[in-house]
């Protein structure tokens, strides 16, 4: 532990990206207490551009909302939906992969070409149909990201368990009379932990994007504050009124590269072969 | 925004009190389409675009002035007897129709008769009181009521009752008429060519039967599908004509303080549209009419106005909107109270149930209006959780009445049997329409005052019978009525006489000029 | 070759019919119809006019059938016809085609072309401060929602400094004919393409950048160098070649999201688009649209992924001397 700390700590990147990440979990784990009125309450005149008053620092939307508070809580929402997706999808693509990887032949030519299925399907466009069809909220965008974002998940995995699967000690296994369910889930998954590990952090970068893009076409769960969709009501007044779309902007790029950052520096701290190639 | 708002209603002021200064011919109006209209044959099609556009194609007898009195159009006079029964119409006798053929009172028999009462939902409802047309001779046509039926003279107006060529669609399919794509009327303009996705063309008809109209020498509708593009399209100079509705409300103030530039929000006399919350009087809290009550206390209906609205239209007191005949300002009056909204859920024992609000899917100004009143009903107490869905979504669950909660406008048409009934009638409850009395309200009184008052002749008794059924309307609150919506036209001020009959817009360009 | 791009036909058709009847139960799942749409917006619904509708569109057929229906029409390059829009489906889409394929087509081209060169550049570099910087901006591009990248490329080149127009395909009204057109157009695109292409730069030069130093280690390279060879020609011809391979599956892989980005791009720039078309279809239930452009794109994709395909054999140098 202390030496993968060690590694991770190596990258400069990574460090910087953590920091940010931490601050934005905070604000979300913090925003009732910073926050005690609701983001969607009217507080202030609408269209108070930023820092005119103290008590709005970034102003107020179209409505007289705090944009602020609005941040605050939309980080609850962005990270929520990131992290329960991203497990949404990996419960469906490492089995899928694993059974592929490990069976090979037909099992794997079936589920390969269900997953090249997935792939050819314009991703966005299906999550778009399914979000509209489920009706927005937050179990629907939960499945649709999930549904549209396993496939990755599931090819990784079967390249590593294919080149686990002709190692000795899974032969051994085989041998000894073991069933096949568990010599995946005890002696092949386990050494796949890594490179899933990273794949994860990337991916819930790639969620917290999707989610902010249907909430900006209207599709978000209309009770929560989200930053796609305060950046989809601003989107008629940009004119009027730069700062309502500009800072929940800045606070999904912020969020997405510290993830970006965090995958980086856990490839370099768990799989220090290859890191160091690229270096 | 309140110097906005001033802004604009000076400019109202102006655009209403224009000098005369003697109608020019020539030029051409650039005006915004939204959104493209499926098709321009009026008889088939009667949505909104479709109206916008066709109702420069085609006419009917009747037009109708801001305070909606007939005026004439197709017929040059006409008269009703004293019993209600009888409506005579004397057409205009050089009318042509587009193609050249003749326009005759055999025309006007064959469109309400035939063509219109197999194809128009809304006005086969008003024929039903219609025991015969006959067209006497060729210029004269009677229509013969089987009971008197007060809003009869308002159906003569182009969207309800367009005149349709008799001599291209008798005996053929309607629906599959290859004329449908080259409309042919007897109005102002006649269809020049639609470039879909692009623009629509129509050009003067300059064998008009009144002399020296139209002025304009052509009308370019120009399909611009985004909102803010259609803004940008104005202020370029693009575009000169924006009819209500075409730009999000919160461009309105910005457009409305440009040079040249006039609005105004009449022309909807006659539509009136009204906009408000569907409330299930059937089953959860909103059954008990202390929560319903509750609800019209706890709405900020004039910062909705103000913030959403740009100012423009009314909050609504009555569910009669005040440009319908027969709309009433004396009964109680539901100004903003939180207090008074507290006391009733308190009296009521409101159990913090959640109600399910569905805002109306028709773009961001109805999404914006959904959270302000989903905030203004959690002041007072009332949790509310707001349903996403989409047009056919929002369609489907009012229309199967799974709701709580539900936004809408409606249209009136002038009159209270016509636009005004359907909403709050026993008869009219049935599920699989979104557009029937969907609130589920039933009240027996209500249901003989408004069938007495659409049969009653004289306007004395009417009055007095629609006075009674909005008295006991607005205590029982059956739906939360909202605004009376005001949708301003913004248009450049030397485009002159743009909007000057109840139908504004819709009703056709026929009068317009441009001021060299 | 040939036999080839043949093979990649059938297993294209397959997938497109797999596609087109899994979207066709997921729209049909959906709640309301296009009837019911239309009928409100007539403003009137009654039962006669509702069942005349349904009828009209073929809804009161077995769901079946109706699939049956549509994929036998498809196979006849049919469509179907759009009666919200009083239009065949086909003539709508293929009026909507040419504008996605203009914008995706023209980002794919710049974020590839773009993308490799820089990637080349960081790889040649590296550790240097022009690499960082490369990789810096790569990393942010990476992490900027697509559609916000638009906005603020409306707000600052559109509406603040006034260079290029932040809406539409092509100038309303503006009549131009002939070459002006071409300009006009072009510049319209320039907004469009640039921020769509944006994010797929920056993979593609990630990308390149790690196969780069990848491959310059491999032994065939090591060779070369100790052949004597220049290293600006082990650069171009050894190095680069490889790498690119890598960088053409993902191009491939990404093409259904370059698709998918499209959406979001013509909404924020009105670009007139198979994207919006769908979008609109969907909330109006106009299934004949939407599944014309389902079809329809998942053929862009197919054929994109075809086009990196037939690259990838046309650069990979083991391939061709097979």
């Amino acid at each position: 532990m202390a030496d993968f700390w060690k590694r991770f700590k190596r990258n400069r990147g990574a460090v910087i990206g953590l920091a940010i990440l931490l601050a934005v979990v905070l604000i979300a784990v913090f925003a009732p207490l910073l926050f005690p009125q609701s983001p969607w309450k009217m507080v202030q005149r609408p269209f108070l551009p930023p820092f005119a008053m103290d008590r709005f620092p970034l102003g107020t939307d179209t409505l007289g909302r705090n944009v602020i508070a609005g941040l605050a809580y939309g980080a609850r929402v962005s990270l929520l939906v990131g992290l329960i997706s991203t497990l949404v999808s990996l419960l469906i693509g490492i089995p899928i992969g694993a059974l592929a990887g490990y069976f090979g032949g037909r099992v794997d030519d079936a589920l390969m070409r269900f997953t090249e299925f997935f792939q050819t399907v314009p991703n966005f466009a299906l999550a778009i149909v399914l979000v509209a069809i489920f009706e927005p909220s937050v179990q629907s965008i939960v499945g649709a990201i999930a549904i549209v974002s396993w496939p990755p998940v599931a090819r990784l995995v079967r390249g590593e368990v294919l080149s686990l699967r002709s190692r000795e000690y899974v032969e051994a296994a085989i041998l000894s009379g073991q069933t096949s369910i568990t010599i995946i889930w005890r002696q092949i998954l386990p050494n796949t932990l890594s490179p899933i590990i990273v794949l994860a952090s990337l991916m819930v970068a790639t969620a917290i994007l999707l989610e902010s893009s249907l909430s900006f076409l209207g599709l978000g769960d209309p009770n929560l504050m989200s930053w796609g969709y305060m950046i989809g009501a601003a989107r008629t007044v940009i004119r009027q009124a730069w700062w309502l779309s500009f800072f929940p902007g800045l606070a999904i790029v912020l969020t997405v590269l510290a993830l970006n950052l965090i995958g980086e520096g856990l490839n370099d701290a768990l799989n220090p072969r290859l890191s160091r190639k690229g270096k | 925004m309140l110097k906005k708002l001033s802004i604009l209603a000076a400019t109202l002021v102006v655009a209403a009190s224009t000098a005369y200064a003697g109608p020019v011919s020539g030029g051409r109006a650039n005006a915004v389409i939204q959104p493209e209209p499926p098709s321009l044959m009026l008889g088939l099609v009667q949505n909104g675009p479709t109206q916008m556009v066709a109702g420069n194609i085609y006419e009917s007898l009747l037009r109708y002035g801001p305070d909606l009195e007939p005026l004439p159009q197709l017929a040059k006079t006409w008269e009703i007897s004293e019993d209600g029964l009888t409506y005579t119409f004397h057409l205009f006798d050089n009318v042509k129709w587009h193609d050249g053929e003749p326009f005759s009172a055999d025309d006007v028999v064959f469109s309400a008769d035939v063509f219109l009462r197999e194809t128009h939902t809304r006005l086969r409802q008003s024929l039903k009181y219609v025991e015969s047309i006959t067209a006497t001779d060729a210029n004269t046509v009677v229509f013969k009521l089987n009971e008197p039926f007060g809003p009869f003279i308002g159906i003569f107006e182009v969207g309800t009752m367009p005149m349709i060529p008799k001599h291209i669609y008798e005996g053929t399919d309607y629906k599959t008429n290859p004329a449908n794509n080259t409309p042919i009327g007897t109005g102002p303009f006649k269809f020049k060519e639609w470039v879909k996705g692009s623009h629509i063309l129509l050009t003067k008809n300059e064998d008009y039967y009144v002399d020296g109209l139209p002025y304009l020498d052509e009308i370019y509708w120009h399909v611009i599908p985004d909102a803010a593009s259609r803004s940008v399209a104005y202020e370029t100079g693009v575009i000169d004509i924006l009819p209500g509705g075409s730009v999000e409300n919160f461009d309105v103030p910005r457009l409305t303080a440009m040079d040249n530039t006039c609005v105004t929000d009449k022309g909807w006399e006659f539509i009136g549209p009204l906009s408000w919350m569907w409330l299930n009087n059937r089953e959860g809290p909103t059954a008990d009419k202390r929560f319903r009550q509750a609800i019209m206390y706890a709405m900020d209906r004039e910062f909705a106005k103000d913030a959403l609205w740009n100012g423009l239209g009314k909050v609504a007191q009555s569910p009669v909107s005040s440009s319908t005949r027969f709309f009433t300002d004396d009964v109680n009056h539901y100004d903003y109270d939180p207090e008074k909204a507290r006391a009733l859920l308190k009296d009521m024992g409101y159990d913090g149930t959640t109600v399910r609000l569905l805002p109306l899917p028709y773009g961001e100004t109805w999404q914006r209006w959904a959270e302000a009143i989903k905030q203004n009903l959690e002041e007072v107490g009332i949790k509310v959780e707001i349903v996403a869905t989409d047009v056919a979504g929002w369609n489907q669950k009012i229309s199967e009445w799974d709701y709580d909660l539900a936004f809408t406008y409606l249209y009136q048409y002038g009159d209270p049997a016509l636009g005004v009934a359907r909403t709050y009638v026993s008869s009219n409850i049935a599920k699989g329409s979104p557009w029937n009395n969907v609130e589920g309200y039933e009240n027996p009184k209500v249901d003989e005052l408004f069938a007495k008052a659409a049969t009653a002749v004289t306007k004395e008794e009417r009055q007095k019978l629609y006075t009674e059924a909005q008295q006991i309307l607005t205590d029982d609150v059956p739906v939360a009525w909202l605004l009376e919506l005001g949708f301003p036209t913004i248009y450049r001020c030397d485009v002159k006489d743009l909007v000057t009959t109840a139908i504004g817009v819709n009703d056709g360009f026929r009068d317009a000029y441009i001021e060299k | 070759m040939l036999r080839f791009i043949a093979m990649r036909l059938v297993k294209a058709a397959i997938i497109l019919i797999a596609i087109v009847t899994l979207n066709f139960f997921l729209i049909h799942a959906a709640p309301g119809d296009p009837a019911a749409v239309m009928a409100g917006e007539a403003g009137a619904a009654d039962k006669i006019f509702l069942e005349q509708l349904r009828a009209q569109f073929g809804l009161e057929k077995p769901l079946l059938t109706q699939l049956g229906l549509y994929l036998v029409g498809v196979l006849q390059f049919d469509l179907g016809f759009s009666y919200r829009q009083q239009m065949p489906v086909a003539d709508l889409i293929f009026d909507r085609l040419p504008a996605t394929v203009l914008l995706t087509i023209t980002a794919f081209i710049i974020s590839l072309v773009l993308g490799t060169v820089a990637g080349v550049l960081a790889s040649a570099r590296v550790g240097k401060w022009s690499d960082t910087l490369i990789s810096t901006f790569a990393l942010l591009f990476y992490a900027t929602p697509l559609y916000w990248a638009a906005l603020m490329a409306v707000l600052v080149f559109s509406v603040q400094l006034n260079w290029l127009p932040g809406f539409g395909y092509e100038t309303v009204g503006g009549g131009y004919k002939g070459f002006d057109r071409v300009l006009d157009i072009a510049k319209h695109l320039i907004l469009p393409a640039g921020t769509l292409g944006l994010f797929f730069m920056a993979v593609y030069m990630r990308m390149t950048r790690a196969s780069m130093l990848e491959v310059s280690t491999l032994d065939f390279v090591k060779t070369a160098r100790a052949k004597g060879l220049k290293p600006g020609i082990i650069q171009r011809r050894h190095i680069f070649r490889n790498a690119l391979l890598p960088v053409l599956t993902l191009a491939g892989l990404q093409a259904g999201q370059l698709v998918g980005g499209a959406i979001l791009t013509e909404t924020v720039f009105a670009w007139p688009g198979i994207g919006r078309l769908m979008f609109e279809a969907l909330a109006q239930r106009d299934y004949n649209v939407l599944l014309g452009v389902f079809f329809v794109s998942a053929a862009m994709v197919l054929l994109f992924n075809l086009i990196t395909d037939i690259l990838y054999r046309v650069v990979d140098p083991r391939i061709r001397v097979s």
